[in-house]
């Protein structure tokens, strides 16, 4: 067992640093001047490039990956461009309030999607199983951003019951876990929590199916188990591999979250990624990718080894 | 937006595929009504989009201020108008091209390259699986949706560069499996048994290795279509994808925004539209996956 | 006897917890009522720089530059009747040295104080004009210099001549430098130096200790504007309160505090204005025009200083090489259609600034809606409809000023159809376009295109009409982008440029102004009319044909 976790944290860390290697690499495969936020386009040539001296952008790339790579290991990303703020707090910041929607998203998808799954899995072919199957189709089909500016229009600008944007009446700064704050949160996560609905329950579907088609439960009912003794065995026998993609599904959220976050103004990652890629503000982009992906790297480490830890018949390569 | 990426690849038993398993796959699909259902849908989409320039109407392009923003049903605009006074049935039509373009191309590209990969990775194994799948999994790290628009952010707006991003997030996911189907085909009995028999490397490939990888790598390129559909118009939603005046449903989903006020009912139509096709390609997908007895 | 207390029961316990709840509601509702506060959502993407010099474009001196600043120099905001004109601000007066025009004198206005308590004086003007031109200054801050260097091209250096007097040179004689000064706000040196102070010494890098000090002073910021800086949450929302001291007694703000939100996505902006969560929505979507009014807001626009042109190239390649062609363009555009398609948002162009302007002039030539007139001019430049002119336009899918260009763009093709153009788009990202700008028509960036589609700012004779037509703004150094090389137009600009008495400069900017509309290098379509939409309950607002708009006289029922 310790020499899995070795094997797969060793097989993790050049991942890390290619994915770094990427995150870095990739804002330069734009053209285009990096400076562009703070540099208005009629600025001359001459002060062009006495800034581009100044933020160091004139260094050879290698250079520059290897200066920001190691201080990135010492947990500073640098300093954003257009608001000189460091990269490390805005980061962290954000990935604090992407968490809260995306917990939470989680959680109401993956209630919704067992029960849906369930449903569906148990009463194979009955009409239960194509209505939920159906529901759960929704789910990955519905364009999130799109569902989220139609709940927007129809309970915040029509019905006026819950706040269109932002985080709290006073911003993310002061956040508490009462209604006046809690509103805010309810339509992102609700938008948020369709596609790990839709997934868990596809999983779960098919587990169940799986599970429930198994000789040793055929043969546990016709041992004389009742229905109650045959759920549990299904919910033991499936619940590691749905809490498994439950976990992979906050992965994609906490990454995924760009389009949801700008429909809703919500200052999470997925709103700072959009404003550093519109602004081009390099540093910001390269950390805010950075942290994000290494979030996903390591999420993933985990559920591989929870996953080991608490069923051990899955073997390891 | 992350449809396809549940499946666990690890887990993954390759069935052994006899000859006439072809028959046997469509065979059962016929009888699927779900999934027959929705391949008519993708059908009439395709000759829509493929007919579209003869079937329109009206001329998708044309402006009228006089016209802007008609409801459904309106004389002449049997869907209504857009913000500009287009005939909104005639940009739907020629919009499903690109939309259904964008669905398919990348996924294609990435089933040829992916699929490639991953079957030279699993078919060599030693350090060339090794050297490649590690390259792979750098990719696999990123959440697909924050590699498609990172992507695009760093190469700018545009059809091409669009294609080039989600084209590069489904490679990885494509590659993956077929390394790993590819890997269990390699040490199988009969693939031993070839090789003994003085079979090429080539001939190996074609015959038992393709035959048996190609269908679970099919059955998962069919989900991601849906998918690449919806990566691709929320590129479109951010400004990051196909670009004015061509119409393609998400972005004639943004630029219509602004009228969900006065006209939500016309507003909605695209949106429509992408949900219709979507549903449709998961439903194909789960009905293939079935008839192909691909495990989860 | 004592009195038994009775056993709390958990019905007792609730009903306490609720008095205690309705007791802190009561509480801060009464406070809420007592403050008057303002909520606008802003176009912008990010909060707008706080230290003074704020990026963002000019939505940004609006909301973190005029409000908790003020220049030298400022636009009078008190009109919506008439143009925007430069008054004094920090600075009462200010006259050039008649012996060397290089050299400015600027009397300072006496018993100002910064938000911190420090004076205004000399001293912190000079600082000032350090902390962007000066290399060896502590406070020299490179990411400011680039939005507020190209504003003030000719400015060099300040000197302190005694408390309440400085000298400022320029490069060359400029008589436009007052202008320029709009855009330099004054932020507290003190202020400043104890954010410094309170550094770890272990940040030992001058360049990063000035970074620093400035992020901390971004965070709590100190000028001498209406109002100060009250609580900051990055990307999310900046909170100003009226600072009650404020020296001009008119514009002590009647508002206590106003919280900025950037909503730069325009449905967004819409619904939080529609469910009431802001008071105020800059550039509502024309489409959502009637919806918002029909809640009973208010709309508010005018005439801005901002041009939406086709910036002509006139390379011997381009068809409108030929002034007749430029002409006919310019009059074959229905512009009050096109008005309609943006539900009135916008005014028709007729040149760079329109009649009733100072720098107007009278320009021979009528831009006007003329097919008739149009196709002649275009039949004389030896075109027909079955030999159009082609033409190849870069614009842009969207951008800071670009109003809708996709939709206006292809109105105007219609149009210049009928007098026989065949215009082709060549359509950028817009920081791409916005970068090739400055890179000219010559440039590969701009793939043979015969005109750019850029909308600009134009509040000063700068950037209103001498970038575009000086021989000296040739590209790469200034934004003449279609390489327009007139004598004519040289000799005039030179002269309004050292003009320094204000009436005779405006005349010789009119000449230039008829000028450039005679020779028309722009096909001349809108401006912008800066439309917002208020609540009801705010008021005294006047919107003056200006990019800014002064919140300070306002009022909230």
């Amino acid at each position: 067992m310790i020499g899995y976790l070795l094997r797969r944290l060793g097989y993790a860390l050049p991942i890390m640093l290619g994915v770094s290697f990427l995150c870095f690499m990739l804002v330069y495969l734009a053209p285009g001047d990096p400076l562009v936020s703070i540099l208005p386009a009629d600025a001359s040539a001459e002060l062009q490039k006495q800034m581009m001296q100044l933020y160091g952008f004139d260094r050879p790339l290698i250079e520059q990956f290897v200066r920001w790579l190691w201080r990135a290991l010492q947990g500073d990303l640098g300093h954003s461009i257009a608001t000189s703020r460091p990269v490390v707090d805005e980061v962290f910041k954000a990935v604090g309030n992407t968490l809260m929607i995306a917990v939470l998203a989680t959680l109401i998808g993956f209630t919704l999607g067992a029960l849906f799954g369930f449903v569906a899995g148990y009463f194979r072919n009955s009409w239960g199983d194509r209505l939920a199957s159906f529901v759960s189709v929704i789910g990955v089909s519905l364009p999130n951003y799109w569902l989220g500016m139609v709940l927007v229009i129809v309970f915040s600008a029509q019905l006026m019951w819950l706040p269109a944007t932002g985080a709290g009446p006073g911003g993310s700064g002061s956040w508490t876990w009462d209604w006046e704050h809690v509103q805010y949160l309810i339509l992102p996560a609700l938008t948020m929590s369709f596609i790990p609905m839709g997934i868990v329950a596809r999983t779960v579907r098919a587990l169940v199916a799986d599970i429930l088609s198994q000789e040793f439960v055929v043969g546990l009912r016709a041992r004389g188990l009742g229905e109650w003794g045959v759920f549990k065995h299904v919910v033991k026998n499936c619940a590691p591999t749905a809490l498994a993609v439950m976990g992979l599904q906050l992965g994609y959220l906490l990454g995924g979250s760009i389009l949801i976050e700008t429909v809703f103004s919500w200052p999470g990652t997925g709103f700072l990624l959009n404003q550093a890629i519109f602004q081009r503000d390099l540093p910001l982009l390269q950390g805010t990718i950075l942290v994000l992906a290494l979030f996903f790297v390591a999420l993933n480490l985990l559920v591989d080894v929870l996953q080991t830890i608490f069923d051990p018949r899955i073997e390891r390569g | 937006m992350t449809a396809a990426t549940f499946t666990d690849t690890r887990g993954r038993t390759p069935v052994v595929r006899s000859r006439g398993h072809g028959a046997n796959v469509l065979r059962r699909l016929l009888r699927n009504p779900v999934a027959m259902i929705a391949a008519t849908i993708i059908l009439l989409l395709v000759l829509m989009a493929i007919f579209a320039p003869w079937l329109m109407p009206a001329d998708p392009y044309a402006t009228s201020m006089l016209k802007r923003l008609k409801p459904i049903g309106t004389e002449g605009l049997p869907l209504g108008s857009d913000e500009l006074g287009r005939d909104l049935l005639s940009r739907l039509m020629l919009g499903g091209r690109l939309s259904l373009f964008m669905g398919i191309a990348p996924v294609v590209m990435a089933f040829i390259i992916g699929g490639g990969i991953g079957i030279l990775a699993g078919y060599a194994g030693g350090w060339l699986n090794t050297a490649i799948m590690r390259c792979i999994d750098v990719l696999y790290a990123f959440p697909s949706v924050l590699l498609a628009i990172a992507l695009s952010g760093a190469l700018g707006a545009g059809i091409t560069n669009a294609l080039v991003s989600l084209t590069v997030v489904f490679i990885p996911q494509i590659a993956r499996i077929a390394e790993s189907v590819t890997t269990q085909v390699r040490r199988s009995d009969y693939v031993d048994a070839a090789r003994a028999s003085g079979a090429s490397s080539l001939l190996i490939i074609r015959k038992h290795v393709l035959g048996n990888v190609i269908g679970p790598i099919f059955v998962y390129a069919t989900s991601l279509i849906s998918v690449s559909m919806i990566l691709a118009s929320g590129l479109s939603f951010l400004g990051l994808g196909v670009k004015p005046p061509q119409p393609e449903w998400g972005l004639m989903l943004n630029t219509l925004r602004t009228a969900i006020y006065t006209q939500p009912w016309v507003a909605a139509l695209p949106g429509l539209m992408i949900f219709i096709t979507s549903v449709s390609f998961n439903m194909l997908a789960d009905g293939l996956r079935s008839a192909m007895e691909v495990k989860q | 006897m004592s009195m038994k207390l009775p056993k709390q029961t958990p019905a007792t316990a609730l009903s306490r917890f609720a008095l205690a709840l309705s007791l802190a509601i009561g509480c801060t509702t009464a406070a809420e009522a007592a403050e008057k506060v303002l909520r606008i959502g802003m176009t912008a993407g990010d909060i707008p720089r706080t230290l003074g010099q704020p990026d963002q474009g000019y939505e940004g001196n609006r909301f973190t530059g005029i409000t908790l600043y003020d220049s030298l120099t400022q636009w009078d905001l008190s009109s919506g009747d008439k143009a925007s004109v430069l008054i004094p601000g920090l600075a009462e007066s200010w006259s050039v040295d008649p012996a060397d025009q290089t050299k400015w004198i600027f009397k300072l206005r006496p018993d100002v104080t910064f938000h911190d308590g420090s004076p205004f004086n000399a001293d912190a003007v000079v600082w000032n004009v350090d902390k962007v031109l000066n290399k060896d200054a502590p406070q020299y801050d490179p990411s400011q210099i680039g939005v507020t260097a190209s504003r003030m091209p000719t400015l060099r250096s300040a000197r302190k001549v005694d408390e309440l007097t400085v000298e400022l040179t320029t490069s060359e004689p400029d008589s436009f430098l007052p202008y320029n000064l709009t855009n330099l706000f004054m932020a507290s040196p003190s202020h400043w130096q104890a954010k410094a102070d309170a550094l770890p010494a272990s940040v030992a890098d001058p360049a990063a200790r000035s970074q620093q000090a400035w992020a901390a002073f971004a965070a709590d910021s100190s000028g001498t504007g209406p109002f100060k800086q009250a609580r900051f949450v990055p990307r999310e929302r900046l909170e100003i309160v009226a600072n009650t001291d404020y020296w001009d007694a008119k514009r002590r703000p009647q508002i206590d505090r106003v919280v900025l939100l950037p909503l730069p996505e325009a449905s967004a902006r819409t619904a939080a204005l529609m469910s009431g969560q802001v008071d105020w929505i800059e550039a509502p979507a024309p489409d959502s025009i009637d919806a918002i009014k029909a809640r009973g807001y208010k709309l508010y626009s005018n005439l801005q200083p901002h041009l939406w042109p086709w910036q002509f190239s006139l390379l011997p390649e381009s068809p409108f090489h030929d002034k007749q062609v430029r002409q006919a363009a310019n009059l074959c555009v229905n512009r009050e259609e096109l008005k309609a398609l943006l539900s009135g948002q916008m005014e028709p162009a007729t040149g760079v600034v329109e009649p009733g302007d100072p720098w107007r002039g009278n320009p021979s030539f009528q831009v006007r809606y003329d097919v008739a007139a149009g196709q002649k001019l275009m039949q004389a430049a030896g075109y027909s409809a079955s030999k159009p002119a082609k033409v190849k336009v870069q614009t842009s899918a969207s951008g800071s000023g670009q109003m809708q260009p996709l939709p206006m763009n292809e109105y105007i093709q219609q149009n210049l159809r009928d007098c026989y153009f065949d215009v082709e788009f060549d359509v950028l990202e817009w920081n791409t376009l916005y970068s090739s700008w400055r890179l000219g028509a010559k440039d590969p960036a701009a793939h043979g295109a015969d005109a750019t589609n850029v909308s600009a700012a134009v509040m000063d004779p700068f950037f209103a009409m001498i970038r575009f037509v000086s021989s000296k703004a040739l590209p790469p150094v200034s934004n003449n982008w279609g390489y327009y090389i007139d004598e004519k137009t040289d000799a005039l600009v030179e002269k309004a440029r050292t003009t320094f008495d204000e009436q005779a400069r405006n005349e010789a900017l009119g000449e230039l102004h008829a000028n450039i509309v005679d020779e028309a290098p722009f096909l001349f379509v809108a401006h912008d009319v800066g439309p917002r939409a208020l609540s009801a309950k705010i008021g005294n607002v006047v919107q003056p044909r200006s990019w800014f708009i002064d919140i300070a006289t306002m009022t909230l029922d």
